[in-house]
């Protein structure tokens, strides 16, 4: 009797307890194949979620946002490139989001942040901003945001600069604002105006992954900025552009082309404004 | 009278301390304040809302639990272990036997309430602290006002709790009932708005009768979505005193309506 319960425990632990780690370890293994190369998934409409979340709806919209950004997260690090289709399910994530709780702040600056920077869904953006607008009323962050997406996207200054001074009205709206309103008006869709944007953005949040992210695409802009200066100087030496960038580097207007932290080749475009063949976005791995 | 009630109360109040499960269920409560702590740094902005979403979320939970499985159980036991016997022997009336377990639920529920509500002050206090700049909104007064209004949710899940354990035979019967109101409670505003925008818009058509049958639902059942404050103090949003005044008015009439239509029910009930 007692041999025998003596093999029973040593076949446990010699071999069914190992057995079991080795096996979980796997599983778990390969959760994590299956998750990244499984389609985004699913999150319900509102109209169900508002119900199913039995009261918890503010809950509800913290983890509904987590997996957003998680989801998002988990692309980026693995450098995979987010298809047309999760970037729907992502803007449709923050929608309900904002349904659940339309109050909540994080969606609405990260949809800001990514869904016009990274995929040019403008009206999405907007569309979201303008939604928490009608709740966050004491909020002069989202006017201010919806202004930028006009002024720097959409190339529309007169609607941006009414959504800048509404933002500059709301109690409590940085000094700066009005003035910014000014600058904005004078510099247009320049690299300037999105530097002064991303600066109050970068200064306003909390996240590390989202400050590296964003810290990356200030070091873009920055010398977006610098090679912008350089080219009013050749304009108002030359009275014409340079053909292309490396003749202010030729001329002596610049020691240097500065890098693009993303990789890409600095172009002019037809508008004046400098920008990067790479869209100060990381180059990722085509993938399938 | 009043003493003989308080009494009853206080012995069923005692009783439930007693339960091992409070244990489980005040554990499980400070599980989830601490995990707020670790989480709240996952999100950008809104951590204060994050904060208050899970504070209040663990206290409403954990007195969910407290009323479906100690509550439950403290009124079923008496009928199930035929003590009640030995309490109707004694000179009680069956009506103020009745109030006297409700007292007694309430008695436990708000005294575990005020304990985690000691716990999660502390954790607000801790993450706000630790992250000042991102509690925006948020305000102490809503805090404690959304706190209070959970309790008056749960004391009127008590009064439905006391309700069914006075018309039926069986404890599980009474959670099954209890769970039942609760579930429809807490959904019923919810649908019925949605139905209501939805016709208004012309997408559902057929729901005209749907519609009418919930709006008598809507008088039976207690809408528990009224007294859930959560997004209010997670967002610091200011209060009006008539919604206050008004809700809890209607959380108080329809206690007092359950608990004299148990007493009534009570009254006529044998007991082997």
């Amino acid at each position: 009797m007692c041999w025998r319960r003596g093999g029973i425990n040593a076949l446990m632990l010699l071999v069914v307890v190992p057995l079991y780690l080795g096996l979980s370890s796997a599983s778990w293994e390969q959760r994590a194949q299956v998750r990244s190369t499984a389609p985004p998934g699913y999150t319900m409409p509102a109209a169900f979620s508002r119900v199913l979340a039995m009261g918890y709806q503010g809950l509800l919209s913290d983890y509904e946002f987590l997996r957003a950004a998680t989801f998002y997260g988990d692309r980026s690090v693995k450098r995979q490139q987010m298809s047309a289709e999760d970037w729907d399910f992502f803007a449709y994530s923050l929608d309900v989001v904002t349904d659940l709780d339309p109050y909540f702040l994080d969606p609405y600056i990260l949809g800001e942040g990514l869904l016009t920077w990274d995929t040019q869904r403008y009206a999405a953006a907007n569309a979201l901003l303008l939604k928490g607008m009608q709740y966050r009323t004491w909020d002069w962050q989202l006017p201010y945001y919806v202004g930028f997406n006009y002024f720097y996207f959409l190339g529309d200054s007169a609607t941006g600069s009414t959504y800048l001074m509404q933002a500059a009205e709301i109690p409590g709206s940085p000094a700066y604002l009005k003035t910014l309103a000014a600058r904005l008006a004078y510099y247009g869709g320049k690299s300037q105006t999105a530097l002064l944007f991303l600066q109050q953005m970068l200064a306003e949040t909390h996240s590390e992954a989202l400050k590296q992210h964003m810290g990356k695409r200030l070091l873009a802009l920055q010398g977006a900025v610098q090679i912008e200066e350089a080219l009013q100087q050749y304009r108002d030496t030359n009275g014409a552009d340079p053909h292309e960038l490396s003749d202010l580097v030729r001329s002596g207007y610049l020691e240097e082309l500065p890098q693009d932290p993303y990789g890409g080749q600095w172009t002019l475009l037809q508008n004046g404004r400098v920008y990067s063949t790479s869209k100060f976005v990381d180059a990722k791995p085509e993938t399938k | 009278m009043l003493q003989r009630v308080w009494a009853l109360a206080l012995v069923t109040g005692k009783e439930g301390i007693r339960d091992r499960s409070l244990f489980g269920i005040l554990l499980f409560a400070l599980f989830v304040l601490g995990l707020n702590v670790a989480v709240a740094g996952f999100f950008m902005r809104d951590l204060g809302k994050v904060t208050v979403d899970m504070n209040l979320a663990a206290l409403s939970f954990a007195g969910l639990l407290l009323v479906f499985f100690i509550g439950i159980n403290l009124m079923a036991k008496d009928i199930d272990k035929k003590t009640i016997h030995l309490v109707l022997s004694k000179p009680f009336s069956r009506g103020e036997y009745i109030v006297g377990k409700y007292f007694g639920l309430v008695l436990l529920v708000l005294s575990t309430l005020t304990l985690l509500l000691l716990f999660s002050s502390a954790t607000v206090a801790g993450v706000h602290a630790m992250y000042p700049a991102y509690f925006g909104g948020f305000t102490w007064s809503v805090y404690f006002w959304a706190v209070a209004f959970i309790a008056l949710q749960l004391a009127l899940l008590c009064a439905i709790v006391v309700f069914f354990s006075a018309i039926t035979t069986s404890s599980f019967i009474t959670l099954i009932f209890s769970v039942a109101s609760y579930l429809v409670g807490v959904t019923l505003e919810e649908v019925l708005f949605y139905l209501k925008s939805q016709a208004a818009a012309g997408e559902v058509v057929a729901s005209q009768t749907l519609r009418s049958v919930l709006e008598v639902v809507a008088w039976l059942v207690p809408n528990f979505a009224a007294f859930d404050l959560k997004t209010e103090a997670a967002h610091g949003l200011a209060l009006e005193p008539v919604r206050l005044l008004t809700t809890a008015g209607y959380g108080c009439g329809y206690i007092l309506v359950l608990l004299w239509l148990a007493t009534l029910i009570f009254r006529r009930r044998e007991f082997n």
